[in-house]
């Protein structure tokens, strides 16, 4: 079936089989890689992609769900140079192996959206959907923050 | 964290893994790639009585279909086991080797029965569906009890009772005399539960043939492509030059990518035979049921104290549970692993260990982060805890009178391991006193207020971290015409940022700034000798070898320089990255700036270094504070102090993040994380992360405090010792030992990890006293 | 998953027509338990109809003595919206305490009642709320909606279009989140009433995760109405599993009642809840 999405401010089209997963058309018809999938229960979220500005689980939408949206991938952020949430989770060291990190890096930018000053807890809990397996978190909680401050400037 | 140059990253790995543009190994694309597919076994136990395969063949897109006859054609050989043992009267260890796909049996829920290629992973998938596959059911085991009762079910021909060997070390004769003059005795047995190790990159191998160079390319992650190439050519039996490994980004591995799986081999049979790319990737579930599980370890410690609170004798019994069959290095864990350490950091005249090593209906067990250290840590520090409550003996006093001093190194335990430096008081008393120990009582009595019971433990680990198996660790260095050192190596990174800590080695070594420096251990390294990634030892191992590469770079060059100097090499000497002459006009030159004058001719500058490092003693005391919210069971962790030895540092924020990432595993095992498996069918009950509880970014540590405490080695050349598995070792024991603390105040006795909230809810309700 | 195709509604009857011209065919929503089980090979429906861009279907709004919300309807836009946030906050609580970020920017109403997973959250706000589940044909109630694990009163070609939700009093929802899955291990809704318009006195108290489909607490009920303790909840079907045994799952669900009733005790009138 065919299906016309915006993917990191470029208009695309393709014509998959109904049963592709936005995960699958991004990563095999449109080879942008870097969403990842670690699971098939929808739980693991490094599959986050943002679809119309919200965070999404991509491996539990269908291609055809997104046709006529705007999709944003990890290859989309930071246009010019990078985002100040990829760049804190460098500063932070809140990656190691690096598999989990687009998920979650998209995920702490929808979490940023929606509440530009999160405290540790509300960063724990936006980040709920999205599991990490080498940093143990703490970093990445301090990374939120620090992208926060960068954004929002110090003020509670 | 420099706020102030925003474009500095903190790891040369950050760059293309935040911006997605890294390569894990589902990643890459080929032209005319095929899809590979397990049809894996849906019972515990069970005689395959009819394999009918036909309808799979006639498919949609089916290229090619393989069972265990085929495998059994091409010549392949079963798993390996990596080490054997002989029992306590001489006898070799019962063997049973995993096959590439099941014969006639099958032995765990998920053991890969058929192997599918298709145009594409749905059709392969669609197509495993018409496979006409009958089973007659067979009992199942699942414990120790089932499994190594006399009547019990056979897995194996050769191994009544499931018994794989029973294994010795240490002197039992002196162990029983010295019980016999003990004051104070005590034991304890603790569970280290099967556990599922999970790297968030799910198992992945992709491979193709070059017929006109007779190459087989594998594309997987691996922890080095040199342990890799080495099972797969023994499983092959093709000659080494006929594959090579290629192995990129790795998305985490703690021990589990280190091997060669059943996909491994069939990927390389089908590519050679189809003459395409063939892929296979495994879906989460899948690899619940296939990566190779770890722990599932039980362990009961005795302990004999004299009057004075001095230990006489340390003895277990443990139970190693290996599943299905021996793979790898479940051996080395239950026998070697289990052992080498099992004084910890105290002097304890006389030891002995047993493990009964057995088998299951269930997953095999490998090496899953620790690989029996954390777990032996675990009993050691619980045994003395317990002997110390038990008989009324201060548990810290016990600990300092025992510990080894710093000046009885190099010390030989009583079963032969000779530990080299540690300076134990001084480090839990550093750890202590961070650990704000005056103000427990309020924080206790504050919790109590609250409704939760506060609990603090403190645990002193020892581990030894791996010997590697090579001969020695060499690491190539080359320049290219721009002046970058390409360091060529075979240990691999999947996290713990080698590319990064290497080009720091060298920039302190000889002052070549880390952005000129390039760590390449993904690539067929022909020629170099050297270890695969484990038990914590690359970081000092190659590191080494890189430290002694620097050195050659700057005497190897000497006569170029006396050259340019008109003087005598006796006349120059070199301080970290500086050739500074003797005498006469006192030149100074910076290797850095000698290599950028050469130009394209730093081409020819070129050194192999190498290094000898056997295992070191990582070591060190953690302390937690965890908070048992009484109505709900829920356990917290209000307080976590770290102080570890682990030698020489060279990445500051990367170690904090290996123990930071260890501690969070180690909370996840004590807390929750359980591999279940029910009895009577051997389903395993927590197959997915709906029941399999990871830990998330909430409900984890609220302060978290680590410091270091380097004491010296000279194990190897750089002065490290092994990181990377000592979040484990240290928390287990130390959250452990708080969460008995905190239920002692009821009067309940200890439990087994996990300490979920319906155990601990249970414990309290159970309890003698009320809050 | 199995191949099927897909297709978007171009109206509720015409997907109605299209469920009743082939019983292999099923509706889409926000796909956060259908697409996963297709995934797993469980089901495997041979049409999917996508409902969620029939804007008939999305929306909350509030009307004299209930609210609506549409069956397309986000977890998230219920979380977030403040007037219900201010009248009927247990609802708004509840939906942004299901699942997590993403699950809720895509999860719906009507989706997670037609499936009623005897751990799913909104099913206990439909009883306690004395709901009106609407569908292309008919209206039920919810005291006849839920008839069991994963059973409900639908046809199978019939379609929910959204929910009334009669605007109690005060609500509050407390939930015992699994620690895997984050499903309702014990999540409890409770809704007072003016006595005169509900039965039991006025209070209504639904009860998720903890057996084997969504209930009401009748005990609990009579105990507010009277003002007295509510008795340990006594039923055969609690969920026993290795996750958590039957005594701790009803020891839960009356933390959970205490909690949910705290917050009425907090917050003697109805009032703004921060976002989650």
């Amino acid at each position: 079936m065919k299906l016309t999405l915006t993917l990191n401010g470029t208009p695309r089209s393709a014509d998959v089989p109904d049963r592709t997963l936005l995960a699958d058309l991004l990563r095999d018809t449109f080879g942008m890689t870097g969403t990842h999938v670690g699971c098939d229960t929808s739980q693991c979220g490094c599959c986050t992609v943002n679809v119309d500005d919200q965070a999404v689980k991509s491996c539990t939408m269908l291609a055809m769900q997104a046709d006529g949206c705007k999709v944003t991938t990890i290859e989309g952020l930071g246009a010019n140079g990078l985002h100040p949430v990829q760049q804190a989770f460098s500063q932070c060291h809140g990656l190691q192996c690096g598999f989990c990190t687009p998920g979650m890096v998209m995920a702490s930018v929808d979490l940023l959206r929606r509440n530009p000053k999160p405290t540790p807890a509300q960063i724990a809990e936006g980040l709920s959907g999205n599991l990490c397996r080498c940093t143990g978190y703490v970093n990445i909680i301090h990374a939120v923050q620090l992208a926060s401050q960068v954004m929002h400037g110090n003020a509670p | 964290m420099n706020a102030g140059t925003p474009h500095a990253l903190l790891r040369k790995e950050d760059q293309r893994l935040i911006t997605g543009t890294g390569q894990f190994s589902a990643d890459a694309q080929a032209v005319g790639m095929l899809f590979g597919h397990v049809i894996r076994s849906p019972h515990a136990h069970a005689r395959i009585t009819r394999l009918d395969m036909s309808a799979v063949h006639a498919a949609t897109g089916v290229r090619q279909v393989l069972t265990a006859q085929d495998v059994q054609a091409a010549g392949f050989t079963d798993l390996p086991n990596v080490v054997q043992v002989k029992d306590q009267q001489g006898q070799p260890q019962t063997v049973c080797n995993m096959p590439v796909l099941a014969h006639d049996k099958v032995l765990f829920v998920g053991q890969p029965v058929a192997w599918v290629v298709a145009d594409t992973a749905l059709q392969a998938q669609d197509a495993a569906e018409l496979a006409q596959i009958d089973y007659d059911s067979l009992d199942v085991v699942v414990t120790f009890e089932d499994a190594t009762a006399p009547d019990a079910v056979q897995l194996h021909a050769q191994a009544p009772s499931n018994t794989s060997v029973k294994f010795e070390a240490g002197n039992r004769a002196a162990v029983d005399v010295a019980f016999t003059k003990a004051r104070f005795v005590s034991d304890i047995a603790i569970e280290s539960q099967r556990l599922v190790g999970s790297p968030m990159e799910p198992r992945t191998v992709w491979a193709w043939h070059d017929e006109t160079k007779g190459v087989t390319h594998v594309h997987t992650p691996t922890q080095g492509v040199g342990g890799m190439a080495g099972f797969l050519a023994t499983i092959t039996r093709w000659p080494h030059e006929s594959m090579e490994v290629h192995t990129h980004d790795v998305g985490g591995s703690f021990g589990l990518r280190g091997t060669a799986y059943s996909e491994h081999l069939l990927v390389m049979l089908s590519t050679r035979q189809l003459k395409k790319p063939v892929r296979w990737v495994g879906s989460r579930s899948e690899v619940f049921v296939s990566d190779w599980h770890g722990r599932a370890l039980r362990l009961h410690g005795h302990i004999a104290l004299d009057e004075l609170g001095h230990i006489l004798a340390i003895r277990f019994e443990n139970q190693v549970d290996v599943g299905a069959y021996n793979v790898y290095f479940s051996t080395h864990i239950g026998a070697r692993n289990l052992s080498i350490t099992m004084g910890g950091a105290y002097k304890v005249p006389a030891l002995h260990m047993s493990s009964h090593i057995y088998f299951t209906n269930t997953v095999p067990v490998s090496a899953y982060r620790g690989a029996g250290r954390p777990d032996i840590a675990y009993a050691i520090d619980r045994l003395i805890d317990h002997a110390a409550h038990q008989h009324g003996l201060d548990g810290l006093a016990v600990r300092r009178k025992n510990f080894i001093a710093p000046q009885a190194f190099p010390y030989t335990t009583a079963n032969q391991t000779v530990y080299d430096s540690g300076q134990f008081e001084a480090v839990m008393d550093h750890a202590i006193g961070i650990s704000e120990a005056k103000g427990f009582g309020q924080r206790r009595a504050d919790a109590l207020q609250r409704g939760c019971l506060l609990g603090r433990g403190l645990a002193y680990y020892l581990e030894a971290s791996g010997p590697g198996g090579a001969a020695k660790d060499q690491v190539r260095g080359s320049f290219d015409p721009q002046g970058i050192l390409s360091l060529h190596a075979l240990t691999g990174a999947s996290g713990q940022g080698h590319e990064t800590s290497f080009a720091q080695i060298v920039e302190n070594e000889i002052g070549l700034p880390a952005s000129a420096v390039r760590y390449l251990a993904g690539e067929p390294q022909h020629g170099l000798v050297g270890n695969t990634t484990g038990g914590s030892r690359t970081l000092y191992g190659a590191g080494s070898a890189i430290k002694n590469l620097c050195q050659q770079l700057m005497t190897q060059a000497k006569p170029a320089i006396a050259e340019l100097w008109a003087c005598v090499e006796a006349d120059i000497t070199h301080v970290k990255g500086e050739w500074q002459e003797v005498g006469g006009a006192q030149r100074r030159l910076r290797f850095a700036d000698w290599v950028t004058s050469l130009g394209a001719q730093a081409a020819q500058v070129h050194a192999m270094g190498e290094a000898t490092s056997g295992m070191t003693f990582p070591n060190g005391c953690h302390i937690a504070e965890v908070e048992i919210h009484i109505a709900t069971g829920v356990a917290e962790v209000a307080h976590y102090w770290a102080v570890d030895d682990v030698g020489l540092v060279i990445s500051p924020e990367q170690v904090l993040g290996q123990v930071q990432g260890g501690v969070v595993q180690g909370m996840g095992q004590a807390f929750g994380e359980h591999a279940i498996y029910d009895r009577e069918t051997g389903q395993l009950l927590t197959g997915s992360y709906m029941d399999y509880p990871m830990p998330r970014a909430g409900g984890l540590v609220r302060h978290f405090h680590h410091e270091t405490h380097a004491v010296h080695t000279e194990l190897n050349l750089l002065g490290s010792k092994g990181v990377g598995e000592s979040g484990c070792s240290g928390s287990l024991p130390a959250l452990a030992n708080a969460v008995t603390d905190a239920l002692r105040q009821v009067g309940a006795p200890p439990i087994d990890m996990p300490f979920t909230p319906a155990k601990l809810w249970a414990a309290i309700m159970a309890a003698p006293r009320k809050p | 998953m199995y191949a099927f195709k897909y297709q978007r509604a171009e109206s509720v009857t015409s997907a109605a027509e299209a469920l009743s011209a082939d019983d292999a065919a099923k509706v889409l929503s926000g796909g956060m338990t259908l697409l996963p089980s297709m995934k797993h090979r469980l089901i495997g429906p041979s049409k999917l109809i996508d409902l969620t861009r029939l804007t008939d279907l999305i929306g909350v709004r509030e009307q004299a003595d209930h609210w609506w919300v549409g069956a397309a309807t986000r977890h998230q836009d219920v979380a977030s919206h403040l007037g219900l946030q201010k009248t009927v906050p247990g609802l708004a609580q509840l939906a942004g305490l299901i699942g997590d970020p993403q699950v809720r920017a895509r999860g719906t109403l009507g989706g997670s009642l037609a499936n009623n997973d005897p751990s799913a959250d909104y099913p206990a706000a439909a009883l306690a709320l004395q709901a009106d589940i609407l569908t292309e044909r008919r209206n039920i109630q919810a005291d006849d909606f839920f008839l069991g694990m994963f059973a409900t009163a639908l046809e199978p070609d019939e379609i929910i279009t959204g929910v009334r939700f009669r605007t109690p009093l005060r609500s509050a929802y407390a939930k015992f989140k699994h620690p895997a899955s984050g499903y309702a291990m014990a999540g409890v809704f409770v809704a007072q009433y003016p006595p005169a318009v509900a039965d039991h006195g006025g209070w209504r108290v639904a009860v998720t995760g903890v057996a084997n489909g969504v209930f009401r607490w009748q005990e609990a009920e009579q105990a507010l109405v009277k003002g007295g303790a509510t008795p340990a909840l006594q039923r055969d079907d609690v969920i026993d599993d290795v996750h958590a045994p039957a005594a701790y799952r009803t020891h839960l669900a009356m933390l959970m009642l205490v909690q949910a009733c705290q917050a009425f005790f907090d917050h003697p009138k109805p009032r703004c809840r921060a976002a989650p």
